[in-house]
C-alpha cells in the first residue's frame, strides 16, 4: 500500500500535506486532502488509490479588513501592503477579465462590491445605493470569510464595475493572508468578528472634492457641479453606514488639508494622522522619541532639506470613540524622498526588519500617490505592522515550528 | 497567452456622460430621493471604473519597450540574463 508521510510546514492553512510521488493536490487548505495516486514507480500501486486524511487546520488564515469610500486609495494601499510580504499582486490568471480579485504569494485581496446582492440596474429599481446595506449580502459575505478563515476554499460572486452586472463565481483558495477591502467591512458584527486587523482610511470632505476633481475633471460630462453633486447625494448614506465603522478600527488613517499653508484647497499637501488604538493584542502602536509624551517636531534645518511649506510632526496619546490611542501626524511633504531615512531613524516600533526599510519601500514605489507625503509614510508603516502582526500570530498558533516567511 | 481586452475607452466615457445625464434628470423632481442619490452613486461607480481603465491603460502603453518584451523575449532588445 501507499506509504505517506504528513509533513507540518508545507502550508500554513493545513498543517497536512502528502506528498505523493505523482502528487495531485486539490486545493491546499482543505480540511481534507483527497489524493491520487497513479502507477509510475512500482506495480504495487497499479490500481488508483484513494484515501482521506483529516488534518487539525491550526493555522489558519488571517484576515485583514480595509474599510474606504470609493476613489480614496484603497488600491495604493493595497499595492504598498502586498509590497511588504514580497511579490506582485496580480489578477487571478485566465479568470474573468474583470474580477476585482488581486492575488500574490501570500495575500489574496477580494474587493467586498462582490457581495453586491442587487446589481447596478436593481439598486437603482429600489432606490438605494451600494453604501445600503440593503445592496449588500451580509450572510454570504460572513459564510465565505469564515469558510477561508477555516481553510476552505469558497466560490465567491464577482461584481463587474464595468457592466454592473453580478458575473459567475471565481473560485478563491484561502491564502496565508486574506485582505477584504470596500465599504462594509467591519459593519456586519459577525464579519468583523472574524478580522484579525482592521483598517479604516477617513478622507476628509475637502479632500475627497480635490481627488475626484483630479480624477474625474478629464472626464467627459463631468463638471465641478456633477463631482459635488455626486458627493453631496452619496453622503446621507455614507455618514448613516460607512463612517460608523472607524470607531471599531485597530487604525484609521485620517487625510486632512494642511494646516501649514492657510486655505489651501488644492488637496496636494496633505496632513495626515494615523490613529492607533491601544491594547490590541499582537499590534504596539508607532511613537516618535518618547512613548506616551506629546511632542511637535520639525525636522527641517540643518539635517533635512525642505522646501515651503515644510514637514511638521505631531504625537500623542489620546481619545477617539471612546477608545484610547496613540496619534501620529506628519503634515507636509517630502521634496528628497530618500531624505526620509533621517524620519524613520526618529520612529519607534515601526516593526521593520532591517534599518531603513520602510524608505527603501517607498523609494520602491516613488511613482505611487502618496509617496511624497504622509499617505505613503504611513500606508508603509501599516503594512509593516501587518506584517509582525501576522507573524506574531502564526508563531502563536502554530504549535509546530513553522517557517512563517521565506527569508 | 491570453491578453485582456480592453473595453473600448470610448464606451466606459460615454457611460460616464449618460449616467451624469441620467441623475441630472432623476434629481430635477426630488433631490433628497432614494432615486436621485443612486443615480448619483451610479456615476461615481462609472466614474471609478473609468478611472481605472485609463490607469491601466497608462500603465500598459508607459513603456514601448516593455510592451514589446512581453510578447518577444528572445529578441536581443529584450533577453535578460540572470547571470
Amino acid at each position: 500500500m501507499a506509504i505517506c508521510t504528513v509533513y507540518t510546514s508545507h502550508s500554513l492553512n493545513s498543517t497536512c500535506s502528502i506528498p505523493t510521488p505523482t502528487k495531485t493536490y486539490l486545493g491546499f487548505n482543505q480540511k481534507q486532502v483527497i489524493f491520487f495516486t497513479t502507477s509510475k514507480k512500482s506495480n504495487r500501486r497499479s490500481s488508483i488509490y484513494s484515501s482521506e486524511i483529516s488534518c487539525s487546520a491550526e493555522a489558519k488564515t488571517v484576515v485583514i479588513g480595509l474599510a474606504a469610500d470609493s476613489g480614496c486609495g484603497k488600491s495604493t494601499f493595497m499595492r504598498r501592503l502586498t509590497s511588504v510580504f514580497g511579490g506582485a499582486a496580480e489578477p487571478p490568471k485566465g479568470g474573468n477579465p474583470d474580477s476585482n480579485t488581486l492575488i500574490s504569494d501570500t495575500t489574496t485581496v477580494i474587493c467586498l462590491d462582490d457581495y453586491h446582492s442587487l446589481d447596478r440596474t436593481g439598486r437603482k429599481v429600489n432606490g438605494v445605493t451600494a453604501l445600503d446595506p440593503k445592496a449588500n449580502d451580509f450572510d454570504l459575505m460572513y459564510e465565505q470569510v469564515k469558510a477561508i478563515k477555516d481553510g476552505t476554499p469558497v466560490q465567491k460572486p464577482i461584481y463587474n464595475h464595468v457592466s454592473g452586472l453580478l458575473d459567475p463565481p471565481e473560485l478563491i483558495n484561502p491564502p496565508k493572508i486574506l485582505v477584504i477591502e470596500g465599504l462594509h467591512p467591519m459593519y456586519d458584527a459577525r464579519v468583523r468578528d472574524l478580522l484579525d486587523f482592521s483598517i479604516y482610511l477617513d478622507i476628509s470632505n475637502e479632500v475627497k472634492f480635490a481627488w475626484k476633481i483630479q480624477r474625474d475633471m478629464a472626464e467627459r460630462g463631468h463638471s465641478l457641479e456633477s463631482i459635488k453633486a455626486s458627493i453631496e447625494a452619496r453622503k446621507p448614506d455614507f455618514d448613516a453606514y460607512i463612517d460608523p465603522q472607524k470607531q471599531y478600527a485597530d487604525a484609521v488613517i485620517e487625510v486632512l488639508p494642511t494646516q501649514l499653508i492657510p486655505d489651501d484647497n488644492e488637496g496636494k499637501v496633505l496632513r495626515v494622522r494615523l490613529i492607533m488604538k491601544e491594547g490590541v493584542k499582537y499590534f504596539n502602536p508607532v511613537y516618535l522619541f518618547d512613548e506616551g509624551s506629546t511632542i511637535d517636531w520639525i525636522p527641517c534645518g540643518r539635517k533635512l532639506t525642505c522646501s515651503y511649506p515644510g514637514i511638521k510632526f505631531s504625537y500623542g496619546p489620546d481619545s477617539y470613540y471612546g477608545n484610547e490611542v496613540s496619534v501620529l501626524e506628519m503634515d507636509g511633504q517630502f521634496d528628497r524622498l530618500d531624505e526620509l531615512i533621517y524620519v524613520e531613524s526618529h520612529l519607534s516600533n515601526i516593526s521593520t526588519k532591517f534599518y531603513g526599510e520602510v524608505t527603501q519601500q517607498m523609494l520602491k514605489h516613488a511613482d505611487f500617490p502618496g509617496s511624497s507625503n504622509g499617505t505613503g509614510l504611513f500606508q508603509t508603516i501599516v503594512g509593516l505592522k501587518i506584517r509582525d502582526l501576522f507573524e506574531q500570530l502564526i508563531a502563536d498558533k502554530a504549535a509546530a515550528p513553522l517557517q512563517a516567511t521565506k527569508a | 497567452h491570453v491578453r485582456t481586452m480592453a473595453v473600448p475607452e470610448s464606451t466606459i466615457s460615454d457611460q460616464v456622460a449618460k449616467s451624469i445625464k441620467d441623475a441630472q434628470e432623476a434629481c430635477a423632481d426630488d433631490p433628497v430621493s432614494g432615486e436621485c442619490a443612486a443615480a448619483w452613486d451610479e456615476v461615481e461607480e462609472v466614474s471609478a471604473a473609468a478611472s481605472d481603465e485609463r490607469l491601466k491603460k497608462k500603465q500598459t502603453d508607459s513603456d514601448p519597450l516593455e510592451t514589446y518584451c512581453k510578447d518577444n523575449p528572445e529578441t536581443d532588445e529584450c533577453r535578460t540574463y540572470e547571470d
